[in-house]
Order: C-alpha cells, then sequence, then structure tokens
C-alpha cells in the first residue's frame, strides 16, 4: 500500500466488464464506420489531401483505442474499482499504474440517483451518481438490490449529516 | 391585493426605459438621421420594425412593472413574475449567501437603490434582484434577512442605525487613492482614450494630412513637443486619478459579529456584505509591483462569487492596501484564517520529476512544424526552453502548509497567490499518484471550494505521507 490510508473494499460487479465492452465495441464501431464513410467520400470527391491525411490519423488512432478500450480497460478497471460508504463518508478508488483516491463527505452529498442503459439491464446492473455540490461521481455497475440499497442509505446518511451541519453553522 | 406583496418602486419603469434608450439609440440614429433620405425597401422595413419593438418594449416594461412582486413571508422571500407565463420563486433566507447592493447615478437621482441576494446553487435562477427600490425598502429586506423574522412593519431610519454596532476597519484617503492610481496604472487609460478619439474623429474629418502637418511642424519647433508631453502627462495622471476615486474612493470596510461589509465608489456606490460564516476561503494575491510596494489585496470567496472580474473586485478587500494592515483586519474581522508567511517548497527531487514528465506541447510543435514549416523548426527550441523555464518557476512558487484546520497554498511566479481555506469549507478531495510519482515518492493532491465557478486546488508533489495524512486529516481519523 502506498499511502497510508484506510482504502475501500467493496468491488463492483464482474458483469461490468461484460457491458463496457459490449458498449465499447459499439461506441468504437459507430465511430470507426462515420470516419470510414468520410474516407469514402474524400477519395469520390477529391476534398483537400490534409483532410485525407487527418482522417487516416484518426482512423488509426481510434482502431488503437479501440484495442485498448475493448480488451484491456474494462478487466483493469473493474479489476481496480473500489468503493466504500459509511454514514460520514464515499470514498472512492480506481486505477493501479495510476490511482485515484476521492473521498465525499456525506454532508455535501445534495442528491443520489440511479441509472440504467439497455446493455447494463441485460445483466440488472446500474449506475450509481452522488452529485454534491462541487460535481458528480459515479459508482458503476452495482447490482440492482444493492444499487437500491445504497441509493436509500446514501440519500438517509446525507439527510441526517445535513441537518446537523446546519445546526452547527448557526 | 395582499399586504405583504409589494411591487418595485415606479422608477422601476424610468431605469427600465433609460436603459432600453441607451440601447437602441445607435438604431434610432442610423435608420431615422444617417438614412433619413433613404427609400431603400430595408430601411423602411427596419423602420417598421424599430417602432413596433420600440412599442413592444415599452409595454412589456409597463407590465414587468405590474406583475413582477415580491413577498417576505416568514423565513423566506417569494418572488412573482411574468407576464403569460407566471413564475414564483422562493428562497429560504438562510440559503442566502451574501448580498450586493449596487447605485447608480440614475438610481441616486430618485433616491434609489438596487439589491441582489446571491444563494449557492448554480443555474439561472441563483440570484434574486430587486433592480429599484427604495433605500428603507432595502433596509427592510435586509433587516428581515438578519433576523430571520417576520419584517417589521414600519422602520425609521433612526432604528436602522442603532440596531447594530458596526466597526470600521478602513477608510480610504485622499493618499490611498494617490497610491492606488499609481499602482493599477490607471494613468495609461489616456491613451486608449485618446486613440479613440483620434479615430472618431478621422472618421469624419480629413484629420490625418493635418495631423502630419502637424507632427512635422512639431518636429521642428522641439521644444512644443516636450511642452505638449508634460500637458498630456498631467491630463493622464489626473484622469487617472479621477477614474480611480470613482472606483475606489469612500471605500469602507467594516464588520459586526455577524457579518463583514465592503462599501465603495463615489458615483456608482457599491456595498457588499457577506454572513462570516458563509466565507469560503480567503485569497491573497500580489502582482509584482505590488510585492515590490508591499501592498496586498485579499479576496473573500464566498459560494456565489462569480468568476468574472466585476464580482470578484466587489467582494475583496482593498486592493491596494499595506500588506501587514490587510492582515490585521483580515484577523480581526475573520479570527479563523491565520496567513502563515513562511511557507516551504516541496524537495528539489520534485523539480526532477516535473522536468521528466512529457513535453506534450514542444512535441506537437515539432510535429506541426514538421509538416508545415520545416525552415522553423527552430522555434521548437524556443518552445522547449520556455516549457522548462515554466515547470522550473512553477515548482519555485509553488508552497503548501497545513495546521490545524486551516490549509494553505500558493503559487504563481508574476502574479502570486495564497489561497487559505479550512476542512469544513472543502467540498471533496482526491488523491492521485502515478507510476513514476510512486518512483518518486509523491502523489497529487486535489481538493475544492465552492465558488462560481467552483475553486479547484491542484497540488502536483505533496510527498506520500503528507499524502496519506491529508486524506486521513479530512477524513477526521486524525
Amino acid at each position: 500500500m502506498y499511502l497510508a490510508i484506510e482504502e475501500p473494499t467493496e468491488t463492483i460487479s464482474n458483469d461490468a466488464v461484460k457491458v463496457w465492452r459490449i458498449s465499447n465495441t459499439i461506441g468504437h464501431s459507430i465511430a470507426i464506420l462515420i470516419l470510414a464513410i468520410l474516407v469514402v467520400c474524400e477519395e469520390n470527391f477529391g476534398w483537400y489531401v490534409w483532410i485525407g491525411l487527418v482522417l487516416y490519423i484518426l482512423l488509426g488512432l481510434t482502431f488503437v483505442s479501440s484495442i485498448y478500450s475493448i480488451f484491456i480497460e474494462p478487466t483493469y478497471l473493474q479489476k481496480t474499482w473500489r468503493y466504500s460508504i459509511d454514514n460520514q463518508f464515499v470514498q472512492m478508488k480506481r486505477g493501479k499504474w495510476s490511482e485515484q483516491h476521492t473521498l465525499i463527505p456525506m454532508e455535501k452529498v445534495e442528491y443520489v440517483r440511479t441509472e440504467q442503459g439497455p446493455i447494463m439491464r441485460r445483466y440488472g446492473l446500474y449506475n450509481i451518481e452522488i452529485g454534491t455540490t462541487a460535481s458528480n461521481h459515479i459508482i458503476p455497475a452495482i447490482p440492482r438490490d444493492e444499487a437500491k440499497r445504497l441509493k436509500a442509505q446514501i440519500a438517509v446518511f446525507a439527510k441526517i449529516q445535513d441537518q446537523e451541519s446546519a445546526k452547527g453553522e448557526k | 391585493m395582499n399586504e405583504g406583496i409589494k411591487r418595485y418602486h415606479p422608477a422601476f419603469i424610468v431605469v427600465e426605459l433609460l436603459s432600453f434608450f441607451k440601447g437602441s439609440i445607435g438604431f434610432f440614429l442610423f435608420l431615422f438621421v444617417l438614412k433619413a433620405a433613404s427609400t431603400a425597401t430595408w430601411v423602411l422595413w427596419g423602420r417598421y420594425i424599430f417602432v413596433i419593438a420600440c412599442v413592444i418594449t415599452i409595454l412589456s416594461i409597463l407590465l414587468k412593472w405590474f406583475y413582477h412582486r415580491y413577498e417576505i413571508a416568514g423565513d423566506s422571500i417569494v418572488v412573482y413574475e411574468g407576464i403569460f407565463v407566471k413564475r414564483q420563486r422562493t428562497v429560504a433566507i438562510d440559503r442566502i449567501h451574501n448580498q450586493v447592493s449596487n447605485t447608480t447615478f440614475v438610481h441616486r437621482w430618485f433616491g434609489l437603490t438596487s439589491l441582489s441576494l446571491e444563494t449557492g446553487t448554480i443555474g439561472d435562477n441563483a440570484t434574486f434582484t430587486f433592480p429599484v427600490i427604495t433605500e428603507g425598502e432595502k433596509q427592510r429586506i435586509l433587516l428581515s434577512l438578519e433576523s430571520g423574522k417576520e419584517p417589521i412593519a414600519a422602520v425609521n431610519d433612526g432604528e436602522i442605525e442603532n440596531r447594530s454596532k458596526r466597526t470600521v476597519h478602513f477608510r480610504s484617503t485622499k493618499k490611498d487613492i494617490v497610491k492606488a492610481s499609481f499602482t493599477s496604472f490607471s494613468f495609461l487609460a489616456i491613451f486608449p482614450i485618446l486613440t479613440a478619439i483620434y479615430f472618431n474623429l478621422a472618421e469624419f474629418f480629413q484629420i490625418e494630412e493635418s495631423a502630419e502637418n502637424a507632427l512635422d511642424y512639431l518636429l521642428i519647433h522641439w521644444w512644443m513637443l516636450i511642452v505638449l508631453f508634460v500637458l498630456a502627462l498631467v491630463l493622464s495622471v489626473g484622469i487617472g486619478f479621477i477614474k480611480t476615486s470613482m472606483k475606489y474612493g469612500n471605500y469602507v470596510i467594516s464588520n459586526d459579529t455577524e457579518r463583514i461589509y465592503i462599501e465603495k465608489g463615489i458615483g456608482n456606490f457599491t456595498s457588499f456584505s457577506i454572513q462570516k460564516h458563509k466565507v469560503q476561503a480567503v485569497i491573497v494575491e500580489q502582482t509584482i509591483l505590488k510585492r515590490i510596494l508591499g501592498l496586498a489585496s485579499i479576496k473573500l470567496l464566498s459560494a456565489s462569487t462569480s468568476g468574472d472580474e466585476d464580482s470578484q473586485e466587489t467582494s475583496s478587500l482593498y486592493p491596494f492596501m499595506p500588506k501587514h494592515e490587510a492582515y490585521q483586519i483580515l484577523h480581526t474581522m475573520l479570527p479563523h484564517y491565520h496567513i502563515e508567511e513562511n511557507m516551504n517548497r516541496f524537495p528539489l527531487k520534485v523539480l526532477w520529476l516535473k522536468l521528466l514528465q512529457p513535453y506534450y506541447v514542444t512535441i506537437l510543435a515539432i510535429i506541426g512544424l514538421v509538416i508545415f514549416k520545416r525552415e522553423w523548426l527552430w522555434a521548437a527550441i524556443i518552445v522547449f526552453g520556455l516549457s522548462i523555464l515554466s515547470r522550473i518557476l512553477d515548482y519555485w512558487f509553488t508552497s503548501y502548509i497545513r495546521h490545524g484546520k486551516t490549509v494553505q497554498i500558493r503559487k504563481g511566479g508574476f502574479t502570486n497567490e495564497t489561497f487559505v481555506t479550512h476542512r469544513e469549507r472543502i467540498q471533496q478531495i482526491t488523491v492521485k499518484h502515478s507510476w513514476l510519482q510512486r518512483k518518486f515518492g509523491v502523489a497529487t493532491l486535489t481538493f475544492t471550494n465552492k465558488a462560481k465557478p467552483l475553486h479547484e486546488s491542484e497540488l502536483y508533489g505533496v510527498s506520500k505521507e503528507e499524502a496519506g495524512t491529508f486524506f486521513n486529516w479530512y477524513q477526521k481519523v486524525l
């Protein structure tokens, strides 16, 4: 352990890997398709040479990024995502080569909600979105019952903390 | 009509009409004076559209005055507005973070003022504005804000004066204004004014030629040049002084147990007040010139301070105050914010780490130059040199200290900024470390403070021990 802190322990669902693979495959296929159409147009309609050059570079980059985000990233993210929620803080951690810890006090939590896309629905997973006054954070791919429980729990903790801090301020 | 529900003062109509005339006078001159003889279709149509737009605007101003109403009900303020689409907005009084009152020339003629109440939320509805109200009405609203209870129906001026014991900490004198006008380089303001006058005149008259003749004449009679130069200097200093005193004249900083008040301006009078516990952070800013002269400007960061220059200036203590005096005032008003002068740089290894980072801008510059302008490739060396210099400066001027509940960071080479905040005011923290950073035993620390837009502080190169301690400190494990 690099930092002398208490690290979060809860993991996200194993199915996250499949969900991310499918959605990244779809996304990258669409991007490559659009670029391919543009390349065909460029060849047929005699656009400027540099447009073709840029298009080929973009195509190459998209291809490399699709290999990363379909085969490597999902497993890597799923293996390294950790979170923990107690009555004081939401703590999140992700990454290994580049590790990132985030800490959000419950009293700063403004809203919490769950969301689900069509692919996630197939696997019965939800994203939990935690909104603070500063920004919003997503804990991805939580199984349905767990997600509902966490949402309710965060809402309760946030509410209690808000009242306490309001009293403290006066 | 309910007794508690009020309209703005009728002068609202006049103020709105004046600002409308100011906005449309250009169109009017163009359509009816410059193109007076024209019978082109678009000019005729333009006139019709202009007249119709005028009628609609004037009507809507009248209706707006009629339908915009507000009410102070218990511990909240309710605003009713909208002509066709009715809207009703409610804000709880304890959600209001700070208030700004602005009295322009026009307001003054009628003995009126304006008031904006700012809440900490994000979005269009964050500010409640009362564009035209009487001074007494403003006091009534403010009083109900302070007591948080039902407003007192009729308040005499005398009572208002007595209601709180304000201590005045600073009042700007003539000497201060003179100092300010030199430090802010406002005497240079004459050059844009002169050029604007010159080009405006040049458009109408053929002064180009006569100007050249005049220049020839002056070059021969050089002593006149000197006289003119001195005259221009005197004039510019005078204009600079007037501009500065309009802006910073009558600067008064005061406080009572609850709030801090900042008032300023001659002619255009602005007052700002914030509850002490709603100050999110304190920023001390020093430009090079101010550092040489030993001055500092202190800003109070509030949740609704927007990023633009104007409101930042509104919430700042007098920006040309001697540093120790500014610190003293800050310390008496906000005893929790103690500014530590002696701060330490990060260990030298952080500099090496910073220099080891990839030079993206240089790489991009090389690629761009190779493709488009190969003969300019040497420019990449300059880019490389500049990025090394900026990294060294960045390292040299970054420092960090944490004591008790306070965090303080200092950044910036030419303009140096010290940011002080408390644990309770930090919204969230993030600690990051990459593979390379781990080799050097450091981490990146990021924390966010409420403001508009959010104030994010990032520190690259905090030692891993301190990063861990900071995390635990924020988590109150320690």
